[in-house]
């Protein structure tokens, strides 16, 4: 039973070790965008549960100044140096993998600078010239997570965040 | 010892596969990520600590223009508004052609001097993958005195050469933790001309800066330069040593720098060698440094 339960930690798992996340926000004064394009997910096709992570220090602005901001006054990288979103799909059917990209929906418990909110996400999920993909689009608010932001700068940063995923899903192990 | 009935064990290891089940995905991710090397950023918030380079640099294509202003001596009284009704200024344009490469040009009022330098990051502090306890950089520059020359005794000349001053500098600095970062800088100066057959041609320093961060966009900064200099009190005016405190201020694009300074010279080859205030008798100057970055990433 034990060998059984420890080869299915490894077994019906998709890996995405490159995955693209972006945060974009857009004011007159100002376009933000940051990108990574590592980050790493892993999704359990038995279970639907779908986990990410990603340093923030691998997330790139076309401004020096931006990235040092984003680390040192933003997200306090060094404090909380990870992003992490836990969840599972709602009403998962292993046939989506299977079959061509489908609307889904994602519940789950994002983590972002250090601070916990359980959160739905619209996604799409299935296959794309016979590769697994996961795309989503959605928004959040940097308040939300403990993320301050002057009113010095409060006409340069967006109030929302809008956040956008892409993963190429491979078997995971190979 | 009492034989544990099967039916336990395969209860205790459904517990203990259910546990590892919700961490699964996690702990597979934390297995997948690779180490990282975690470099210690923003050290200081500037390129200057106040008057001397910090380990900063301008990254690759990022272009710095600076002006700085320091005024008169605050002992001027209320008659000369404490200095300000005299400044000295400098401008500058300062580019990352690398990452570890910095170029700068710029031109000071004092002396009506014009300067080039150079700042290449050696090593950077880094905890992780790789550890290393301090940031080191190699700051070199030359100055270029454009002021006329005294009126010279019948049958001698100047020298172009006679204008110009080398710099070198050794940045060795540490961040500490998220507030507090401190600053070494060994610094030999030579000056092909100088005043008088007392003063030195080659000056040997030491500079010490910190910054302590009082909050995410501000902080406090010193910065003393010792200047060795065995003929100080026969020269005059006296030299004195360099010691400059301040605030950042950051916003946004923009940094800040507002001191308190015994020096009027804004560059290495006047503010190490010849300052010639004294805290002391309230030669004291109120200055800023604001700078504007522009990045020119093609994107």
């Amino acid at each position: 039973m034990l060998v059984a339960s420890v080869g299915a930690t490894g077994q019906g798992k998709f890996i995405a070790k490159n995955a693209y996340i972006s945060f974009y926000s857009s004011t007159p004064m100002e376009d933000i965008l940051g990108e990574s394009n590592e980050a790493v997910t892993i999704l359990n096709t038995e279970t639907g549960e779908i986990a990410f992570q990603a340093l923030m220090t691998t997330f790139h602005f076309k401004r020096a100044l931006m990235e040092e901001h984003f680390n040192e006054n933003y997200m306090e990288s060094t404090k909380f140096p990870k992003a992490k979103f836990n969840g599972k799909i709602e009403g998962y059917n292993s046939s989506v993998l299977s079959g061509p990209v489908i609307d889904i929906k994602v519940a789950g418990i994002l983590m972002v600078h250090g601070v916990e909110k359980t959160i739905t996400i619209s996604a799409k999920l299935g296959l794309e010239d016979g590769k697994l993909v996961g795309i989503s689009k959605f928004k959040v608010t940097p308040e939300d997570y403990g993320i301050k932001i002057p009113s010095l700068v409060r006409d340069k940063i967006g109030k929302e965040m809008e956040i956008i995923v892409k993963a190429n899903y491979l078997p995971f192990g190979n | 010892m009492k034989k544990i009935p099967g039916i336990l064990i395969g209860l205790f290891l459904f517990i203990l596969s259910g546990n590892v089940w919700s961490q699964d995905l996690d702990a597979l991710l934390n297995a997948e990520t690779k180490p990282t090397v975690d470099f210690r950023t923003a050290t200081f918030k500037s390129t200057r600590i106040i008057n001397g380079h910090s380990i900063e640099q301008m990254k690759k294509n990022q272009l710095e223009f600076r002006i700085s202003h320091r005024f008169g001596t605050l002992n001027n009284g209320l008659y000369g508004l404490f200095g300000l009704d005299q400044s000295v200024i400098h401008f500058s344009l300062e580019y990352g052609l690398k990452d570890w490469l910095m170029l700068g040009a710029g031109r000071g009022s004092l002396n009506k001097t014009y300067d080039g330098f150079a700042k290449i990051r050696l090593l950077r502090q880094s905890s992780g993958e790789k550890f290393m306890p301090v940031h080191l950089s190699y700051f070199t520059s030359v100055e270029l005195k454009t002021i006329n020359f005294p009126v010279r005794p019948a049958g001698t000349s100047n020298y172009f050469s006679s204008r110009l001053a080398y710099v070198n500098q050794l940045l060795i600095a540490r961040k500490f933790n998220e507030n507090l970062s401190v600053q070494l800088t060994p610094t030999f100066i030579h000056r092909n001309l100088v005043k008088t057959e007392l003063d030195l041609n080659d000056i040997y320093a030491l500079g010490i800066g910190t910054r302590f961060k009082l909050s995410k966009r501000l902080s406090v900064n010193a910065e003393y330069y010792y200047t060795y200099n065995p003929n100080s009190k026969s020269l005059e005016p006296r030299p004195y040593n360099a010691l400059s405190v301040g605030i950042d201020i950051e916003t946004g694009g923009h940094v800040f720098q507002i001191m308190l300074t015994n020096s009027q010279g804004m560059r290495e080859g006047s503010f190490i060698p010849q300052t010639t205030g004294n805290w002391l008798d309230g030669d004291i100057h109120l200055g800023f440094n604001i700078s504007r970055v522009f990045a020119f990433n093609n994107k």
